[in-house]
């Protein structure tokens, strides 16, 4: 594919209105229906056993006096599983195996060892307390740094190899080292993220029935990816794929980690099938802490930045260590993602990331609202800071000389990926601007003399939007199934009363999908929003369908409907032109009428549509009774990688871009903090809806916030989750987000989309961390205190501060 | 196991069941009688998802057995409005963005009805001492405490 | 995550309640607010075989003036110690305390009596009782008898009581005059469980200091009385000084346990930071003769 046409983007009525959601009626009243709402009749329960080991082979199983309990109807081990249920789907290569119960080993901590199918969940988990397992402890794999060199027994799959490395290989992009050599000043540091997760108030469920008449599974499931690859669960239940329909209910959240969430569908439809009854199988908070095969990054960087005197930035490079826990379903694909906007919004020429990838005994990683890019931006932020504090250089500045320009978009950074259109350094100067930043410099000095400690953070960062499949598979050795399709489908309907029907075949888990589809049809048929009706479709009616992610649906949906909208307009004039006895040049549509211009003469659409459906004598000859069309729209810019991956082509071009600007106060003496203001500005081309983006902007912020001082799964050396219920694993309550984040727009259209949309979904989150780190150091820049590992607990900032003042512990008497 | 006889009145509507003494308030409202509405979240009294109104205050129902609710009276989400016409609590957060993924709402929604029921005027701070104890994980937080503000002016407005 | 099963009694009168727990001893858990019992039940670190439900004994509801203090019943719910202006005038430290329990939800619920019986090392009741010098009731089938505050509470969760004994009220004196208060307390955020919780008690007259008391929560098994502090503030000029002194010597007397959330190191940086900022505020209400 070449570089797509520039699209002309129209002026408009709806697009760009903060019109009330669609969504929040039934919402407001109790009314939506999330899994655990849906009654499947004489559905059971099921709970499953977690394993207490973080590594241990299963010797032995006694489900004995669990299915002697009155009104279980099911106890079923691994080993009974796999005998009729495959592996789960992967898309590493070669892929990891997995299984929905664990068969002979359990590789962490909660993970699934046995399963039971009751009259009511208390009854199925009085059971579970009731099965007896034997268990071989195996060594324990907690520290990335020990998994590099583990061996024998320490390792997790053995069939992949002697040790636990899962993936290692060094890309280069640019002439990397010519580029360090040239440099004045090569940079250094060295920066930590560890886990945390998406953990939405839902969690994952699934209820399956199988109905022995026709051998057809039916599963209703929050997850995501239903009309993408949902067949794979039927895979894994080793039965064609037209043998199960799924279902897709409301989700309470997702934040990506109900993408794939393929294990929960496959082990209810496993149980259904075993136990004769339709079964309801809904993570508890615990399951889904401990085993949702879904927590955020885990990374240890060494950085490097080659810069020259004057701050200009030549080259990026790092080393990685990414701590993947037990299993590799996504593959290292959160590099390919990361890969999208490596060197950030810099004009850096070359780049170098030395990956390697681990497994250890901790739940798997999947994905979480940056899907591994945010990291990237974090470790560049920071990196480019430590260059600033170096060179002498204020953090702004630093950023404005390196800005990539308006004139040079689009522009192809060193991996191969293209940025389609940008305004940085407008962006820098709206938030400069919003935050007062000279007064709060001024501020600052005044609050340093009083003994006070103010920082002014500011992270610069893109955001990419709209994935292309290629990123799941372009760091493997070998490619395996090297997808290339991410499309998104939509069917409309206009019905002969002229009310307009919208099918999805897309989730909605909080964005704003009948929002969204509900403006842009509004938009490209002239009608009223109160005229249209959005639907969900299940796999058997459904079209392909990539689902939320990436920040892609709003731009993918668009360019369905205005696919599938074309077709429809076309068929609109081509009748009216017939009816009216007019030329279809002379036609327009305006307000829900074609009418033949600069005449009162014209049909509305519901006239039309009668017409479409109940006259076809009175149509044109070459036209069928009915009016609809369906459109799957594919990415509108992928390129294939290079074979040796010094190219990795183009596929995340449609980019946004943020800048944060946090003010906060630190007190040294309990390192708390408060936030004086919160600035951030976005870019994401033409918006939508700009009161639903602030959404976006403000929640992923305080995610952020939660990732960079509150969260984290932290697995002690037995590997036990320490922190693996909600009191004690810290998601932000409002007390500690910014009372205020005042949130600015830039808008540069995306030449390659329709209406100039980019994805903004992901939001605050990409660029809240590094912000955040970047306003603590500042705060304590007095002390020599550097931030280079998350969370920012007021407990480590205390130790930081310690440490900076060369405090020692003191000696306690007697002890 | 044992049954125990309750008679619980929700929503204005008498209900007379027998339970199993551990069965949790939440797993009553929204499985015995249906009204699922009400979410659950973590089951350990963190998050605030299941929150009801019971003799009129908010209460976690994963931290209540039904048996305790005996002779009591709970509101939930299904009481406020009518699809003619929202409570104002619910019209203020569909204006203001006050919810995206709607897993809190119901939550949110019980706990600024007693939060106005109590303090008809409260400010921006005493909102936000209210609302924090329930989690969203979606909105932020602002468009919430922005919602109940513009509520609270549109109730006293109407002598509510 | 739901609970085991058990043997369900509900209670309608005081002596029903005692009969039981004398029946059922050890076995026996009283269920009041169950904010704290039924957390532990679903997650199955508890398995009671009975439960007492105590609920219906609004006979242990109360708050009363007593002898120009207070007697509060054991069930009183927390949300009516916030919302009493009794309490405010006669015990405002434990007003300004029981704003920190939790969430508003949890304390519609939680009882007084319950928060106490339930004696987390890290919680807010305890150490105001401590402080207050309060007295606790508590009564058998057979007996009665009183338990004062500073040897009620024993280890984390572990409290003086006997299985078959009930908490039925917490009696506090009256509050001297012109003493000044403050309660503060760090947790990881609001409404969680304390990190370091100091409650502070201060009388001075002419800017000496009379009489100080100074109890922690989150730094030991139990309320811990940072006696040498008060000592080294009796006597003494109130004044920041003498506080920071204070705060320094309650910092080294506390050994704080290290934990996931906090070191033993910055659990004692908040014992110091606190006592400072608690002395300061006790003052001021102190000299405002609130």
């Amino acid at each position: 594919m070449s570089t797509p046409a520039v699209k002309e983007h129209p002026v408009t009525r709806w697009i760009g209105q903060s019109i009330k959601r669609v969504e929040d009626p039934r919402l407001l009243r109790g009314r939506g229906k999330y899994v655990d709402d849906i009654v499947v009749p004489n559905m059971a329960h099921a709970a499953v056993l977690r394993s207490p080991h973080a590594h241990a082979r299963i010797a032995k199983i006694d489900t004995s006096q669990a299915r002697a309990l009155p009104g279980v109807l099911l106890v079923l081990t691994g080993a009974e599983a796999s005998e009729v249920t495959g592996p789960l789907p992967c898309f590493a290569n070669p892929p990891v195996m997995q299984y929905c119960i664990a068969a002979d080993r359990v590789r962490h901590v909660g993970e699934t060892v046995a399963a039971v199918v009751a009259e009511s969940r208390y009854i199925a988990e009085d059971a579970i307390d009731r099965i007896v397992v034997e268990y071989d402890p195996l060594p324990v794999v907690v520290n990335p740094e020990d998994a590099l060199t583990s061996s024998g027994d320490a390792v997790l799959h053995p069939e992949r190899g002697a040790n636990n490395i899962a993936l290692q290989r060094t890309l280069t992009f640019g002439s990397y080292d010519a580029d360090m050599a040239r440099a004045d000043v090569i940079v250094r540091r060295k920066v930590r993220w560890p886990r945390s997760g998406a953990q939405p108030m839902e969690t994952v469920g699934a209820i399956a029935s199988y109905d022995e008449g026709t051998g057809k599974f039916t599963i209703h499931a929050n997850t995501s990816m239903y009309n993408y690859v949902g067949w794979l669960i039927a895979a894994s239940l080793k039965v064609p794929a037209h043998k199960l329909n799924i279902i897709p209910t409301l989700a309470g959240g997702s934040f990506g980690s109900k993408i794939f969430t393929h294990k929960v569908s496959v082990l209810a439809a496993t149980l259904a099938r075993a136990c004769g009854r339709p079964v309801k199988y809904l993570e508890d908070r615990l399951d889904n802490m401990m085993s949702c095969d879904n927590h955020g990054s885990d990374r240890i960087y060494e950085l490097e930045l080659g810069v020259k005197r004057d701050g200009t930035m030549l080259a990026f490079g790092m080393k990685v260590l990414d701590d993947y826990g037990a299993y590799l379903q996504f593959g290292v694909g959160h590099h390919g993602n990361a890969a999208a906007q490596l060197t950030g919004p810099y004009r850096i020429k070359s780049a170098r990331v030395d990956l390697t990838a681990v497994f250890t005994n901790k739940c798997q990683q999947g994905a979480y609202r940056g899907f591994g890019s945010e990291v990237n931006n974090f470790a560049l932020e920071r990196i480019v800071d430590a260059a600033a504090q170096e060179l002498g250089l204020d953090p702004a500045e630093i950023r404005r000389r390196n800005l990539i320009q308006p004139e040079q978009f689009p522009y192809k950074i060193p991996t191969g990926n293209v940025y389609d259109s940008g305004n940085y350094e407008a962006v820098l100067d709206k938030a400069l601007e919003m935050a007062d930043y000279d007064g709060w410099r001024r501020r600052q000095a005044e609050a340093r003399q009083q003994g006070r400690y103010i920082g002014i953070g500011l992270a610069s960062c893109q955001e990419r939007s709209v994935f292309s499949s290629t990123e799941f598979w372009f760091w493997n050795h070998e490619p395996g199934f090297a997808l290339t399709s991410s499309p998104e489908s939509v069917n409309i309907k206009i019905d002969p009363t002229g009310k307009v029907f919208v099918t999805l075949y897309a989730p909605f888990w909080g964005n704003s999908p009948e929002t969204m589809a509900t403006q842009m049809v509004a938009e490209q048929l002239t009608v009223d929003p109160a005229d249209i009706e959005i639907t969900y479709s299940d796999t058997d009616q459904g079209l392909m369908g990539t689902g939320p992610g990436g920040s892609r649906y709003t731009v993918m949906i668009a360019g369905a409907i205005g696919g599938a909208a074309a077709d429809i307009k076309r068929k609109l004039l081509k009748i009216a032109g017939h009816c009216l006895e007019a030329s279809e040049q002379d036609l327009e549509l305006r307000d829900g009428r074609v009418s033949v211009r600069g005449t009162d003469r014209g049909m509305t659409i519901p006239e039309i549509a009668l017409q479409a459906y109940y006259f076809r004598l009175s149509l044109p000859a070459d036209c069928n009774s009915g009016l609809d069309a369906r459109f799957t729209y594919d990415h509108p810019y992928t390129t294939q990688p290079s074979a040796d991956r010094t190219d990795l082509g183009v596929f995340y071009p449609i980019m946004g871009h943020m800048c944060h600007i946090p003010i906060v106060e630190v007190d040294i003496e309990t390192g708390r903090l408060t936030f004086l203001k919160y600035v951030a500005v976005h870019d994401c081309g033409t918006v939508v809806n700009p009161m639903t983006l602030a959404g976006h902007v403000r929640g992923g912020t305080v995610q952020g916030i939660g990732s960079t001082m509150y969260e984290h799964f932290y697995y002690d050396e037995q590997g036990q989750l320490i922190t693996a219920n909600f009191a004690d694993y810290l998601i932000p309550t409002l007390k500690e987000a910014p009372p205020n984040i005042e949130v600015g727009h830039v808008v540069t259209p995306s030449p390659f989309t329709e209406y100039g949309i980019k994805g903004g979904g992901e939001g605050g989150r990409m660029g809240a961390p590094p912000a955040l780190a970047s306003a603590v150091e500042d705060a304590l820049k007095p002390l020599g205190v550097r931030i280079d590992s998350l969370p920012i607990t007021p407990a480590k900032i205390r130790d930081l501060i310690r440490a900076a003042q060369g405090q020692q512990a003191r000696p306690r008497p007697g002890r | 196991m044992e049954q125990v006889s309750v008679t619980v009145t929700v929503n204005g509507t008498r209900h007379e069941r027998s339970v199993e003494p551990r069965r949790l308030l939440c797993d009553f409202i929204r499985h015995d009688l249906g009204l699922t509405g009400t979410h659950v979240g973590c089951e350990h009294g963190v998050c605030g998802m299941c929150t009801v109104l019971l003799d009129g205050q908010t209460a976690r129902s994963c931290l209540t057995f039904a048996v305790q609710a005996d002779g009591a009276q709970i509101t939930t989400v299904e009481a406020l409005g009518t699809p003619a016409k929202l409570h104002p609590l619910q019209q203020a957060f569909w204006e203001k963005h006050g919810l995206q993924c709607g897993y809190c709402t119901p939550a949110m929604l019980l706990t600024a009805v007693e939060l106005l029921s109590n303090n008809p005027s409260p400010t921006r701070g005493e909102i936000s001492d209210a609302m924090s104890a329930i989690l969203c994980r979606c909105t932020g937080y602002q468009t919430i405490v922005d919602a109940v503000e513009s509520a609270a002016f549109a109730m006293k407005g109407d002598g509510r | 995550m739901k609970p085991a099963p058990f043997r369900y009694v509900r209670a309608s009168r005081l002596d029903d309640a005692l009969a039981e727990l004398a029946r059922y001893g050890d076995d026996a858990k009283v269920l009041a607010g169950g904010q704290s019992l039924i957390a532990q039940m679903n997650l199955r670190l508890i398995r009671p075989a009975v439960l007492v439900d105590i609920n219906r004994l609004a006979d242990i509801a109360y708050i009363r003036p007593d002898n120009g203090g207070l007697a509060i019943g054991a069930l009183t719910r927390q949300s009516a110690v916030e919302s009493s202006e009794v309490i405010a005038r006669r015990c405002p430290l434990m007003a300004e305390a029981i704003r920190y329990v939790a969430h508003r939800p949890i304390r519609n619920r939680g009882t007084v009596g319950g928060n106490l019986a339930h004696a987390d090392p890290t919680s807010e009741l305890p150490a105001v009782a401590v402080a207050l010098g309060a007295t606790f009731l508590a009564r058998t089938q057979k007996d009665q008898r009183t338990i004062p505050a500073a040897d009620f509470f024993v280890s984390p969760l572990t409290t003086a009581l006997a299985p078959n004994e009930l908490l039925t009220e917490l009696r506090v004196a009256a509050w001297p005059a012109r003493q000044g208060w403050s309660f503060m307390e760090v947790s990881p955020r609001a409404g969680d469980y304390a990190l370091v919780g100091v409650a502070a008690t201060l009388r001075a007259e002419d800017g000496v200091c009379r009489a100080a008391r100074l109890v922690y929560s989150g730094v030991g098994s139990r309320p811990i009385r940072a006696e040498a502090a008060e000592q080294g503030l009796v006597g003494r000029p109130s004044r920041e000084a003498t506080f920071r002194e204070a705060a320094e010597i309650a910092a080294e007397h506390v050994d704080p346990p290290s934990d996931f959330h906090a070191s033993a190191e910055y659990r004692r940086d908040l014992v110091r930071a606190l006592t400072r900022r608690a002395l300061l505020a006790a003052l001021e209400r102190c000299e405002k003769g609130a």
